[in-house]
């Protein structure tokens, strides 16, 4: 029985020792910047020094055009960037799902957007839209349009941003949707055959609802990454022309690493947080699916 | 009755035979059609990866407007390349990204294996708390939390220049720590593992404790040999990761000293409008190190984000 117990406490231990580096970088780069973040949301801190200044800092952002344009920057970019990267992907891995030859090279070719890094993206786009020597506009003077002002209009620049985040998101939804079609029996189509159901019955009966909960964590996702969308917006355009792609982590590091206001960045990046834990809390909410249908 | 039968199945099969023929019609031009609209995608996808291609064997000459032509004079002249690496310290920011993104990956893979082990299969107090605890990371954002983690790295005390308050100095900003330490370890890593220690049938634990294994023993014996795809998966992810990440160097790096190949590539910017060959050259040169991990690994990777996205 003493011994038992000795063994047991062992055991605890090494359980400790085993979990503790994960646990310690979670606590010291997750947890702790988290709580850091919403007190110092609270001051007026610019390295320097930091007053208590209540509810200030939310009160201007309300106030602060930029911050205002970010968000709906921001917003817009996810009207522009989901549904088509959505229904792309799911188009593409539909036709995928089907008996082909060369399956796994199509497959191979969508998913390479994702292994480069935003800055080689990006500066293989700068130079595709660039406005005399690009691609885009060699192309459109073929046709006696253009030259069209990809990145340095107002009008123009957020589009831009969005058809390459498009470019790059497709075959990762293609991937997950491949995925999920995969796991729809192949039965359930069997049986509608039987039942006499063509083509496009099978895709309104079948894959659509079973493929719901795949379809609504892509959905999440997307969500989440264009509330965090950085990269691009930094280093094609900067936020600009006037401002017309600024986004809120645009503004986060501009506040925070140009500005060093970094009290009132850390409320621009609360908001952030709030506004991704409120999509991700939805999705455990309803997306439970998403879970038991993957196992 | 036995010929009125036989009379209805010469009668069915003959229908048959002729909607085959015209199902077979159908099921080619639909097989065709699916063809070219994914090879459609395939050219998009490709039409900027080879017009970086392209470029990076132009000279000035051949990428100025009025001499333009789709395919560079040769592909042997490197010139390009030869000019691009020398602005700046390209040299420095390979070995700066390689070292880092080495550490990393090793770093990750142990300290995630052992965290997913002990979270799966070993029983100990507080247990899933603390993996749930871990688990809400995958739900915080980097920009959200930036700022606090830069003053973390910041008031590291008695290192670059700081007091024992972590005062006065820079602490670990702009020092191979800021880019490793965070990253060791993540939410996603000990999730990953877990989930596939889970997976293994608990014969496997009491069979080590007969032939006298402790956890460790079983872990290292057991486990890490059976743990091939997760690690393969682990490792793609945390290599394409870290060497692309751009963020966390932009910020927490300031001297040319500790630049990364991402922020070399993103200097060029400014001169890029007059040698966009030299600019693109950088950019493939760049991108090796992950396409040669995507090539080795494809399978895995794209079984990894399936599991991995799936699962999240």
């Amino acid at each position: 029985m003493k011994t038992k117990k000795k063994k047991n406490l062992e055991k605890q231990n090494i359980g400790y020792l085993l979990v503790a580096p994960s646990f310690l970088i979670y606590l010291l780069f997750i947890m702790i910047p988290v709580v850091w973040s919403v007190a110092m949301s609270f001051t007026d801190y610019n390295l320097v020094e930091a007053n208590f200044v209540g509810f200030k800092n939310y009160i201007n952002l309300f106030q602060d055009d930029l911050f205002v344009k970010g968000f709906m920057n921001t917003l817009r970019y996810s009207a522009m960037t989901i549904v088509p990267t959505m229904a792309l992907g799911l188009g593409l891995a539909m036709l995928l799902n089907k008996k082909l030859k060369g399956k796994g090279l199509y497959r191979t070719w969508f998913y390479l957007p994702n292994i480069f890094s935003m800055v080689a993206i990006s500066m293989a786009w700068i130079y595709l839209y660039d406005t005399r020597a690009g691609i885009l506009n060699m192309a459109l003077r073929k046709f006696g349009i253009g030259p069209v002002q990809w990145v340095s209009s107002p009008g123009m620049a957020m589009i831009s941003i969005a058809i390459m985040s498009i470019w790059i998101g497709v075959g990762y939804n293609m991937v997950l949707n491949l995925a999920g079609l995969q796991s729809i029996p192949e039965y359930l189509y069997e049986a509608a055959s039987i039942d006499g159901a063509h083509g496009w019955q099978k895709f309104i009966y079948i894959t659509i609802p079973m493929l719901a909960p795949t379809t609504f964590f892509i959905f999440v996702m997307a969500c989440i990454r264009s509330f965090q969308v950085f990269g691009q917006v930094l280093i094609v355009t900067n936020g600009g022309p006037v401002n017309s792609t600024t986004t809120l982590a645009h503004q986060i590091y501009l506040n925070g690493f140009e500005y060093y206001k970094m009290g009132y960045a850390s409320s621009q990046a609360v908001v952030l947080l709030v506004v991704i834990l409120t999509i991700t809390l939805v999705n455990m909410r309803y997306g439970k699916g998403g879970e038991t249908d993957a196992n | 009755m036995q010929t009125n039968t036989i009379n209805q199945e010469k009668k069915n099969k003959e229908r048959t035979k002729k909607n085959k023929l015209g199902k077979k019609r159908k099921e080619q031009f639909q097989l065709i059609l699916t063809y070219i609209i994914l090879t459609a995608w395939v050219v998009v996808v490709l039409i900027p990866v080879i017009f970086v291609i392209l470029t990076a064997f132009k000279t000035d000459q051949e990428i100025s407007l009025i001499n333009f032509r789709w395919l560079p004079k040769s592909f042997t002249n490197i010139e390009a390349f030869r000019q691009a690496m020398q602005m700046g310290n390209w040299s420095r920011y390979f070995a700066n990204s390689l070292f880092v993104t080495t550490i990393v990956v090793g770093g990750s893979l142990l300290f995630n294996s052992i965290g997913g082990f002990a979270f799966a299969r070993l029983k100990f107090k507080g247990r899933d708390i603390l993996f749930v605890m871990i688990l809400t990371g995958l739900m915080i954002s980097p920009q959200s939390v930036i700022i606090p983690q830069y003053m973390i790295m910041r008031m590291v005390p008695l290192v670059g220049g700081n007091n024992i308050l972590g005062q006065g100095g820079t602490g670990l900003l702009d020092t191979y720590w800021s880019l490793i330490v965070p990253f060791m370890a993540g939410s996603f890593g000990v999730f990953l593992c877990k989930q596939f220690y889970s997976t293994f049938p608990r014969s496997l634990d009491d069979a080590a404790k007969i032939d006298g294994c402790g956890p460790i023993k079983t872990y290292v014996y057991i486990y890490v040999p059976l743990s091939k795809t997760i690690l393969a998966t682990l490792t793609i992810f945390k290599t394409v990761a870290t060497w692309n990440d751009f963020f966390y160097p932009l910020i927490f790096t300031t001297s040319e000293k500790m630049k990364t190949v991402q922020l070399g590539l993103q200097m060029f910017k400014g001169s890029a409008a007059t040698h966009y060959n030299w600019l693109m050259a950088a950019t493939l040169i760049s991108v090796i190190p992950t396409i040669i991990v995507y090539i080795f690994a494809q399978k895995y990777f794209v079984q990894g984000v399936v599991s991995s996205g799936m699962k999240n």
